[in-house]
Formats: C-alpha cells, structure tokens, sequence
C-alpha cells in the first residue's frame, strides 16, 4: 500500500427500498467505526443528482482516496458511480458497491434487523476489501477501418452494402464461385411471389458495382489471428493465399437444406421430392402436369436428433402448394402437418392458400404419415386424429419440407474465430435475448440461417442488425479494453495450458519462450493472456494449478480480506488483516 | 455531431438509440409515457431462458440516461416533421408533467403524501398508484409524473400536498405543453404495441369473472415487484391457483378482431406456466393452443421442457366459452378435446388470455405526421416489404421493432439495431 | 359441396375447434363436433355427412359462428349439406312425427284454402290491404298442436292489439303461407322456394311496404333469405320487438310494472339478426330485467330448431337453461319467439329427471307480456 487508505462510504436509502427494512442510519454510525473509514454519510438516492454531487464534495473535502457505495446491483450502477469518482479526480477502480438492496432489504424484508444486521457485515468486508484496491487503466486499442464478411448471401451482402454504406472498406469472402447463397436454388420468394433470380441480381449488382466491397469468390478461410480492431485472417483461393487485415468480421455463412435419405422413400431421384428440389423443377420448368400434391412437414426436425423448428418450412410449403394450385387449379394439393407455422403476418399467405383451396390436413406427431413407392405409383397414409380415421393419397409428387441444417464446416470456422456453436451446430449468439447478432467474443458478429434458420425478410434484418454492430468500433476508430484483466506470473506458471483450455474468452494462450537458468537455457511453454481479449472474468485464475495468474482488482490479497472480514464481526480492526 | 430522432422507448427504440449514440451521433429519444422501457420493462421473465426481463433492461435504460450522447424526452410527443432525410427538423411537445426535470431527484415524499389514488395501468389496474407517481421504481428518467387527470390539485384547486413536501421545490403546478423543434438526419420509429381488450369477446368473461385475466396481468401478478409481490391470487380467498389454463389467440389470428399471428403468445404462455410451476409445486398449467408456434431458436425445445418437467398439458383447441360458478368463483373452460373427440369442461381457478398485440394506440395520427403508409393491420408499412423492411415510403424514415410486424424481444433488437445502420447510412450521405 | 365450401367459406376452418367448443349440443351429445363435420367436408367426404344422422342435430343456433375465428358461416354450411343430403334421399328426424313438416308442404300447393284468420276477434282491427302487413307465421296451426300447454294465438291477438294501439289497422291475410323456415333448414329448398313466391305474391298484392313479424323465424326467413325474390322492391320487415320498443321511445304506449323478468334470446332474434336490445328495452319498461349468465350472444338455444331435433338431449338443455332462468330469482321467463315458448313449455310439461320445482318459472312471450302490461287495458 502506497498510501493510507481515506475511505469515504456512502449508504443509499433507495427511496422505501432500502430505507423502508434497514436501519440505514446505524448502518452509517457503524461504518463511521471502521478503520479505514474517513467519512460516511446517508442519500436518498446516492444515484440521483445530489447524491452524485456528494460524493464529489465529499471526496474533496475529505481528501478521500477510496469510495464505496453501499446500494444496489454494481450490473447497473457502478458504471454510474465510478464516473462520478473519475469526475472528482479518484482513479475509477478505487470505487466499490456493496450491494444491500438485493442482498438485504429484498430478500430479509420481514427481517428488519437480520437485514441490517447483513448491511453492516457486507459493509464491513466491502471495506477490507476497498482498502487494498489498487488503480487501474483501461486501454485504447486502434481499429483497422474495414470489415471482412464470411459469406456471400442474402444476409452477407446485405451486412456488407450497409458497412460499406456507412463509409468502411468490406472484403466479402464466398466460398462459391458465385455469390447469392441460398436465392441461387430458389424459384419465388414469399412474401409477394417476386423471382428470386431478380432479388439475388438487384443485390449482387449492388454489392459489384459498390467502390468500397471487394469480393473473393471461391475462396475459403485458412486462418484467424488477431482480435477486435487488428483481425488477420488469411484466406484461400484457387489462386493465391491472401492475408486479409480487419477491424470486424460478420459471419454470414448460412444453412444447408437436409436431405431426408430414407424417410418418407426419398431417394434422391423420383417423384419424393425435397422444397429445393421442387424449386428447382418450377424454376427450370421441368414440373410435369400434376393431379395431387403431397407436402409433408416437418421431415427430420421436431424430434428425435433433430429437436428444433426451422421456422420457415411451413411458409416455404405455403409459398409452393399456392404456386402449384395456381399452375394446376383442378390439382388435389394437401399439407399434411404437425401445427402449420405461419407467424405474424405470414398468417395471411396461408388464409391465401386456404382461399385457393390448397388443404391443411393434420397429423400427428405420434403416427406421423407413411408413404410408400411402388415404381410410379405412391401412396400416402395419414392417421387423421381429430376424426381418428386413416386417409389415403395416391399424389403425383410428394414434397417433404425438411429443416435447414448447419454447415458441416461450422466447426472449423468456429475454432478458427473462436467463437462457440450451440448445441444444434448453429453459430451461438453472445446473448438470445439482447445480443442477437453479437457474439460474445468482441469484433465478430453474426447474421442470416448461419444462427438459426431465417427467411429473406429476417436475413436482411439480421444483414442490418450485424453492420449497425460492426460499424460502432469502425466509426470510432478504437475500443476500449476491459480495465479488469488477469496477468500471469511467468516464475510461477508451470506451461501446463489449462488456462488457454477454460479461458471462454480464448484469452489465454501459450507462448513458446527461452528460460535462461544460470548455466541451462531451455524452451518452455508460458501462459499469456492478451489484455485486448480478456474480460477479467478470474476463471483461468482459479484454474490454475500453480496460482500463477492473478485477476486485476480482484487480487488473492483482496479476496482473502474480505473474507477475513466476514469472519470478524464487530468493529473490525485493519492492523489485524494487515498483519 | 448529427443526430437522430428515436420515437419510442421500448427495446427496440433504446437499442437503436444506444447503438447510434456508441458511435458518436447525438440521439434524442422521445417517449410518450413518463418512462422508457416501454412493455419488456412490464414483463416478468423472458423465454426461452427465464432471464428477469427488467435485470437485463434496466442496464440498458440507465445506460440510456447516463450516456452524453442521448437526451431522454420522455412524455412528449413528436407533432410534425419537415424536411428531408438528412436534413429533418421535428416539432416534440413536451407534456407538462408539473415537475421539474432537473430538480426532481426522484426521493418520493411526495408520493407518499398523495390523497389521490388511481388504477395502476402499470400494474394491469391490479392495484392503485398515486397521482403523482413515478411508473415503477426503475423508471428512466427517475423523476415524477402528475397525472393531470386525476390530481386534486389540478382538477380542483385543492390539496397542494406534493408542492408542501418536496425538498427540491421541484413541483410546478404552473408548468405548461412546450414545444421543442430538433434538427435530425434520420429518424427511427419504434412505437411498439398495445394490448388488444377481450372485454367484448363474453364468451370468456373478461371483465365479468373475476378469475380471468390477461396474460399481461398475470405477468404484473406473478412478478417480484408487482401488485401482489408474485403471488398469484384468486377470487374469492386470494389462495393460489390449483388449475390454470392459458387461452392462446384471443383477438389475433381471428378474421373478425386481428387477422394475424402475434408471434409471440404461445411462448409467452409456456414462459408464465414454467413460472407458475416454478412459484408453486401444485399448480398444473393448461394450454388451449390453435397451433403451438415455437418457430425461435430454442423454442420448441422450451415448449417440449414445459410439457416434460413442469408438466404442461397442451390441448389443441381454442375454447368456446367460459363459465363461472357464482359461489366459487371457479371457472369451467369449455373445449373440444381433439384426441377423444369429446367437447368437455376443465374446471380451472384462473384463466389467463393470451391477448393479441395490436398496432400502438395513434399509430395512424403518428404515420399521418411522418408522412409514412400504414398496412392492411395498421401496423407501419415497408417500403419494401421484401427487401427493405426497416424503410419506409419516405426516405430517412426507418422502422423498427413490433410496429413495422410482430415479432419478439431478440428480432425487435435486431431490428433496433439494423434501423440505427441505415440511419448511419443516410446520415453519412450515403443514402441513394 | 365445393360450392357449399366456397360460399360459407369454410375452407378458412384451421380446426381450431372453437366452434365444438361453443356448441350447445356438443356438450350433451358426445357424438357431435362442428370441427369434425367441416373437416370431413375439406377431406372430401361428401357421402359420410349426408348418411350421418348427426347433420340433422344440428341447432344452427349461430352459438358457433359468431365467434368462428375464421369465419365460416357453419349454420349455412349446415343448411348447403342438408340440402344436398335431402337431395340424396336422406331426411331428418322430425319431432311430431313429421306432422308440422307435411303441414308446411301442404301449403305450397297454390290452390289450398287455409282457415287461418279465425283467431281474430271483434276488439281487433285488421285490414285486406294496407301499408303494414302482419306476418302472422304458423301461429294458428301451433295453436291446433300445443294447446295443451300453451296459447299461441294470444301471441297473434296481442301483436294486433299493440299495432292497433298504435293506430295501425294491419293487413292479415288468409293467404299467407308458412314461411318456410322449417323445410329450409330441413334441406327441403325446393318447397321453400314455392312458399316463398306465394308469400311474395301476396304480400305484394297487399300492398304493403312494411311486414311486422311475431316470430323471429319468419323475421330472419323474410329478411335474410327472401332478399334475392325482394329483390327490386322496398319493403321494410321488423319484428314486433321492435316495433315495441320504438312506440316506447316515442311515448306512443306506456306500459304498467309487470315484475322481475329475465329473457331468453332467441338464436334467430339475436345471433342471425343481431337483435339484442330492443327486447330488453321493452322488457325494462315494463320491469326489472335479470339477465341469465349465459346472455345476448351467449345465450344458450332452447333446444329445438325447425322441428328437426327434438330428442333428449333437447330436454337436457331446456332444463338447464329453465334452471338458470329460475335461479336468477326473476318471476318469469320472457322470450320474444313461439318456439322457444313451446319448447320450455313443453320441457317442463312432460316427464324431467329433475325436481320441478327447479325449473318451473313461468315462461311468457314478449308481446303478450308487452300486451297485458298496456297502460289503460
């Protein structure tokens, strides 16, 4: 310790909440009591205005080197706190928030004096604690101007034009030889019918013609060094091997479409047809007249392997038996389904579908429909529960809509990004809720079915969603990195790598380094944890077996002081922690 | 610095807004009601994860508050725009709310002193606030709001209790509607939605059986800070319910109210059984469900966990009427059991509707000042429903959230998001 | 049966089975689901509905339609299979041995002569041509039939007095014919569309621009289903409903306290017509209305509809709506149709599993209740 500490607590009421269950007023005598503690005082709300400007004051007038807040949730409020000790001159990181809203007045209030009981001993280890906190700086890391987008659909181009748009240089990389994903194998687009040829055209000219998105078709990607603001990612092409610097990436690298071998005597040829392959006959015209059309939903998903939905088959299905209906207005078209799916406004194409008299039978889950192929004659059985009877087809061609699938190379890309899938192989967004297109590893975003299955409308969205979150980091030029980090005491680390193996992050690496003993110098292994990754979150530190790392501000030192704190009730002495 | 106007504060507007002001625009945010936050800031839980749904907004409203680049209207409203993308000049008014926002610091002494108690809109009318009154305790901003129709003092001439208490003299009697005119390059719309009202739909007694509420209502009851603490409450004896069914598509994806899907109802009603289950052991949650459409990530999977491990019990069937026993106050659910082909009565302690989610009250006045379509719904229109969804008929325009479809908390986020890129897009004058 | 989809737009039905859950006679009759019968007209099976006695349990009582949130017009779709099954040689079980059926046949034969205008008496003025024409329906006929427990033509002898009250000397013709309701919704269109232009033929003979009905069987029939033979001429029809209620308005009639009244809606009255208020407002003139829980577009059908159905599930309903109307406390029940007086009038007339005292409240037509209650009689 450098200095004394001059710690300045201040208890909020929090209106009722706090207020209302502990005796806030004896929580401050107490705190007054501490050693360490220089000045305490009581707010209504310590984070309105005048709660704020007391802490300034306070901290000049006191000469306070070290502030805590006894209140609510640091998730919310530190940022709020810390500020205000930064505008009164405190390093930001000599702040601490005792949290004894959620920790006392909410969770004992019929516990009055338990609660304030629990206030005071939060108060009390928070101070142990405060007093051997030390400063520490964020850094500002500089930004590469450009983007490097992963995949050349609807969703890539779109996320691309919009970067582009917004004023950075966007490398798209397409494994193809062409760009469009998807909208290359399909006939209409729903809503509205338009072509997908012109869609996919409108696009890919835009993308062509724009000065500042160059594309590598058929290209694919090798390697990724680097971290938000300063990416490598070296790419390969037919041609030569390029090394791509960026400041972002989006992936954007889409689904496939299942193909049902076996189920429902698909075989690949014939009259059992998947949705693209159906698209493909009335794209090149190749359908034949047609008196009955089977379209079985839900093939390969919603069970056993494969749980989840793909959200858009019973729109494609839609989309397709009302085209068919159109083609061939005497043609017997049913759907048979488990629950037809046409969310939000999408309920207008099936009222559309019903009105050309396209039918919607239902099966269920339990006695899914039977189909079976007799050279070109097919029969399909369907158990019809709410009649509890079994109907049979014998249609012309039968179309099973199957879910789409993650990319086989998903695994890869996502160990060379390091970025993590979910449990059904979809890339796995930062957070479902709110952070839809982040990943949780800073500069990489994601757009389009590469997260879940998506149509063109969610595609674009998503396309959108990704190039507003890329281009934060790009337009300011720089981000700042996590203040809180882990450092690794290379006398102690033992090379064993099992920090680089937990780190959810992929902070921690190891490094190779020359160790010069005396007499002996020897290759080893270090850990070594890039500041730029890491979010302090201590994991690698309590993996490590030698206890070589150490997370910034929350240092063994400070923990164990707290800790001892806890153990001593009463006025707590600081000498006795010191010693 | 250029700026853009958000009108609306829900999630979809504050993600547009924190995503804009991140990379150095200036944002004014406009929100109708005394707080931002909009309807996530009512919710409980969200699916499919069970994330406290004001946990993870309150972070995002503050973050709003505190950030230099964003300036909170709230209760205001825009009344005109002029100009042309890039180039806009937007007249807010600003409600008088009779306090002073720099002054108010939120303490609520003043509510504490106020004679006047009013349904709870924010409480789905469960309980009664104050007139004075700020919308729940993480309201953003924190100060007060007077609500001029109900205030004594007001309404009245009489009373003047807030004025005598606050210690920041910040109670204004005298404040009067004021109008600010904004100069933007782009302008966001995130308006949301309302609740749809079953009040006309008797045949399941909304309104009349005090046993059935709305999903909204359940969401404010079975929530930590709401009316009853989170618990659930039955008439007459306040007791827990027993049996709960949850009824989906009232007034949506019906020709006669609203024609389409609300994409969001069957998972909510799979959310608030879980959390029934979870507040209590013994309750057993029904679904009346037309087609189940878990059709998000993770969603089947949550409605097929519902069914395993909190014993959810999905009945493929709307139902055709409820009734209620006068002594009880128990409700008998009337349906048609799809596997035995039977029409039966579920003897249930609390019905909830699963009500539509309908275009955002003065949707139409708003589009008619922004010079923007509406849809056959009424909901805002793309320009290009395909392929420029966040668009709208007239450039520098944008929308996002439910008001351009329906859709969830995750695709209102990505839609905040996508709007702030090609506001960017159009600020920077790259617009074509 | 395509055009039976098209026309009532079934093909809209997504099976959400919020009909079956609607329906009365479903919760009775474990055999019957409206979801199920359009179903099987999507699945193409023309031949199982027509042969399934079950078409006939239909009420058309609309419970069902008014709130399909699809809006299929089930009762139509009911009345298009019926037809077609009459047509195939299938009919329904009528109550009274078919005897109102082939009453109601006779009368599309254009040279009968019917004894039908015995019923009015000296004090009553009825005209041979006017502007308002009585439409009086199968009143007198139902007096021959149900004497036993009820008084049908005091229902015809108190719309005439009111009307005369109201200074109107109606047109009651010996001509008229039974509207046809009953053979339509039995799937006979063929006589009802005979009845129906001899109807025309005398109505338009009579000169009258305004029909005034007692029965809101007739009122729908004329209203709704005549439109395509009125089609070119001007002719007002309302029921005496109201009727009643506008002369109450206007201060033309006042009517003295009559007690606690609770009122049974009838289907074609309410969910066909959408004739809610005007009975009530003449019920609250004359005293206090109690409403049944199950009222307006909830009310529950008195069992029976176009003599099609009787059987013991109509008992069952009769007797747990006679229970609800007793229970509200009211001293009596009121309805504004004939037929749902004959049906409750009989439910309690005959043998029922129940204790009679649970549902014996006196049940009273509208008009005649309206009638009786004239200020100064």
């Amino acid at each position: 310790m450098k200095d004394e500490p001059r710690i300045g607590v201040f208890v909020c009421h929090c209106g009722t909440n706090i207020g209302g269950y502990v005796d806030v007023p004896s929580v401050v005598e107490y705190a007054r009591t501490l050693v360490g503690v220089v000045h305490a005082e009581r707010n209504t709300y310590t984070c309105a205005d005048d709660g704020l400007t007391a802490i300034k004051k306070a901290i000049k007038d006191h000469n306070l080197n070290r502030v805590i807040v006894a209140s609510c949730t640091p998730r919310t409020h530190a940022p709020l706190f810390r500020s205000a000790v930064a505008d009164a001159g405190l390093n930001p990181y000599l702040f601490e928030l005792v949290n004894i809203r959620e920790h006392c007045s909410w969770v004992h209030m019929k516990e009055k004096e338990a609660a304030t009981q629990k206030a005071k001993d939060l108060i009390r280890m928070g101070v142990a604690r405060t007093a051997l906190l030390e400063p520490q700086e964020e850094i500002r890391i500089s930004v590469t101007p450009s983007a490097l987008v992963i995949g050349g659909g609807i969703a890539g181009m779109t996320a691309a034009l919009s970067i582009a748009n917004q004023g950075f240089k966007v490398d798209i990389v397409e494994k193809d030889s062409e760009m469009g994903g998807m909208l290359r194998y399909l006939n209409d687009l729903y809503p509205g019918g338009r072509k997908a040829s012109l869609v996919m055209d409108e696009f890919i000219g835009k993308v062509k013609n724009h000065p500042k998105i160059e594309v590598h078709t058929s290209s694919t990607i090798k390697k990724v060094d680097g971290y938000i603001g300063n990416f490598t990612v070296s790419v390969q092409n037919e041609k030569v091997p390029l090394d791509i610097k960026t400041g972002i990436i989006v992936v954007a690298t889409g689904a496939d479409e299942f193909k049902p071998v076996n189920l429902y005597g698909y075989s690949g040829s014939g009259n059992v047809l998947t949705e693209l392959e159906l698209e493909e006959r009335l794209k090149n015209g190749s359908l034949q007249k047609l008196d009955s059309a089977i379209f079985i939903q839900c093939v390969g998903s919603r069970g056993e392997g494969r749980s989840y939905c793909s959200r858009i088959c019973c729109n494609v299905a839609i989309k397709n038996s009302k085209l068919l209906k159109q083609t061939f207005p005497e043609a017997d078209i049913n759907i048979l389904h488990n629950g037809i799916h046409a969310y939000g406004t999408y309920e207008k194409m099936y009222r559309e579908a019903q009105e050309l008299g396209v039918g919607f039978r239902k099966y269920s889950k339990e006695k899914p429909p039977e189909v079976t192929v007799d050279g070109e004659r097919m029969r399909v059985k369907l158990y019809h529960e709410l009649m509890g009877r079994e109907i049979e087809y014998t249609p012309d061609i039968i179309v099973l809509s199957t879910p789409l699938i993650p990319h086989p190379e998903n695994g890869d890309l996502s160990r060379m990004l390091k970025v993590p899938l979910g449990q059904d192989g979809f890339f796995l967004e930062a957070h479902v809720k709110l952070r839809p297109v982040d990943f949780a590893t800073d500069g990489i975003f994601l757009c389009g079915s590469a997260r879940a299955p998506a149509d063109i409308i969610e595609s674009i969205n998503q396309g959108y969603s990704a190039a507003s979150r890329a281009a934060i980091p790009l337009m300011n030029g720089y981000v700042q990195a996590e203040a809180i980090t882990a450092v690794v005491d290379e006398t102690k680390c033992i090379g064993c790598g099992y920090c680089a193996s937990i780190c959810p992050y992929r902070a921690a690496s190891m490094n190779e380094k020359t160790v010069v003993a005396e007499e002996v110098s020897y290759i080893t292994r270090k850990s070594y944890i890039n500041p730029a990754l890491c979010k302090g979150c201590g994991t690698c530190a309590a993996g490590c077996p030698a206890g070589a790392i150490t997370p910034n501000h929350f240092t063994l030192p400070q923990i164990m002081a707290t800790i001892k704190a806890f153990q001593q009730p009463g006025a707590y002495i600081y000498d006795r922690i010191k010693a | 610095m250029k700026s853009v106007l958000v009108i609306g504060g829900g999630i979809a507007g504050i993600q547009s807004s924190l995503d804009l002001a991140n990379r150095g625009y200036h944002i004014y945010l406009v929100e109708r009601e005394p707080s931002i936050g909009g309807h996530m800031a009512l919710l409980d839980k969200t699916f499919p994860t069970n994330d406290c749904s004001m946990c993870i907004l309150a972070p995002k409203m503050n973050e709003c508050n505190a950030h230099p680049n964003i300036d909170i209207l709230s209760y205001s409203e825009v009344m005109d725009l002029s100009g042309n993308a890039g180039d806009f000049t937007a007249r807010v008014q600003r409600k008088a709310r009779y306090i002073n926002e720099e002054k108010c610091t939120g303490c609520g002494d003043c509510t504490a002193k106020c004679p006047s108690k009013v349904p709870n809109e924010y409480n789905g009318n469960l309980d009664k606030r104050k007139s004075i009154f700020l919308p729940y305790p993480q309201a953003v901003p924190r100060v007060m709001t007077i609500d001029r129709e109900h205030c004594i003092y007001l309404t009245k001439g009489k009373c003047g209790n807030c004025k005598k208490v606050c210690n920041a003299g910040a109670v204004d009697y005298e404040q009067k509607d004021t109008f600010v005119d904004l100069n933007v390059a782009a302008v966001i719309v995130a308006t949301g939605f309302d609740m749809f009202d079953p009040t006309h739909m008797q045949e399941y007694g909304y309104g009349k059986y005090a046993n059935v509420i709305t999903a909204m209502e359940y969401e404010r009851m079975i929530c930590a800070s709401g009316p009853t603490g989170g618990h659930l409450e039955t008439a007459p004896d306040k007791e827990h319910p027993g049996k709960i069914a949850f009824i989906q598509c009232v007034g949506s994806r019906d020709l006669q109210h609203n024609p389409y899907c609300c994409s969001v109802c069957c998972m909510h009603a799979i959310k608030e059984s879980i959390l029934a289950r979870e507040h209590y052991e013994d309750i057993k949650p029904y679904i009346f469900y037309t087609d189940l459409r878990a059709v998000g990530k993770g969603f089947e999977e949550y409605a097929v966990r519902g069914e395993k491990e909190y014993g959810i019990k999905y009945i493929r069937g709307r139902p055709g009427q409820i009734t209620e026993d006068a002594s009880t106050k128990t409700l008998t659910v009337w349906y048609d059991d799809t596997v035995n082909r039977k029409v039966k009565g579920l003897e249930v302690d609390m019905a909830v509707l699963c009500t539509s989610l309908i275009p955002a009250k003065g949707s139409d006045k708003l589009a008619a000042i922004l010079d923007i379509e509406l849809d056959e719904y009424g909901l805002y229109k793309s320009r290009d429903e395909l392929t420029a969804p966040l668009d709208t008929r007239r450039p520098g325009v944008f929308i996002a959230g439910y008001c351009q479809s329906p859709k969830d908390i995750p695709e209102s986020v990505a839609q905040g998001s996508g709007a702030a890129a090609r506001a960017t897009e159009v600020a920077g004058g790259a617009y074509i | 049966m395509k055009q039976i989809i098209k026309r009532t737009k079934a093909y809209y039905c997504v099976e959400c089975g919020k009909c079956s859950g609607s329906c009365p006679v479903a919760r009775v009759n474990e055999g019957f689901s409206p979801r199920v019968i359009v179903e099987r007209a999507l699945s193409g099976m023309k031949g199982e509905i027509e042969g399934d006695r079950e078409l006939w349990t239909c009420l058309t009582c609309e419970a069902c339609t008014t709130k399909c949130p699809s809006t299929v017009k089930f009762s139509e779709f009911i009345r298009g299979m019926r037809s077609s099954a009459f047509n195939s040689g299938y009919t329904s079980r009528c109550s009274q041995g078919g005897l109102l059926h082939s009453i109601q046949r006779v009368q599309s034969y254009r040279d009968i002569v019917q004894n039908r205008l015995q019923w009015i008496s000296d004090d009553l003025k009825t005209s041979t041509e006017g502007e308002v024409l009585y439409f009086t329906g199968c009143l007198p006929y139902f007096e021959n039939l149900f004497s036993g427990f009820v008084n049908p033509l005091e229902i015809a002898r108190s719309t005439v007095k009111i009307l005369n009250k109201a200074g109107i000397s109606p047109v009651v013709s010996p001509n008229e014919r039974c509207c046809g309701h009953d053979l339509l919704w039995t799937g006979n269109v063929e006589t009802f569309q005979k009845l129906a232009r001899l109807n025309i033929e005398m109505i338009k003979e009579s000169g009258a621009s305004r029909i005034v009905t007692s029965c809101p069987e007739c009122l729908r029939t004329l209203k709704l289903d005549y439109a395509d033979f009125f089609e070119g001429t001007d002719i007002e029809i309302v029921h005496i409903s109201e009727f009643i209620s506008s002369l109450i308005k206007n201060n033309d009639i006042k009517l003295n306290r009559a007690g606690i009244m609770t009122y049974q809606d009838p289907c074609r009255l309410g969910r066909h017509m959408g004739i809610y208020d005007a009975p009530r407002e003449v019920i609250k003139s004359m005293g206090e209305l109690v409403e049944m829980n199950k009222n307006r577009e909830e009310s529950s059908c008195c069992g029976v509809s176009a003599w099609a159905t009787c059987e013991g599930n109509s008992k069952l309903m009769q007797i747990e709506r006679l229970i609800e109307a007793k229970s509200t406390g009211a001293d009596m029940l009121v309805t504004s149709c004939p037929k749902c007086l004959i049906h409750f009038r009989c439910a309690v007339h005959n043998q029922i599993p129940v204790e009679k005292e649970k549902v014996d409240i006196p049940v009273v037509d509208l008009t005649v209740a309206a009638c009786r209650a004239l200020a100064g009689e």
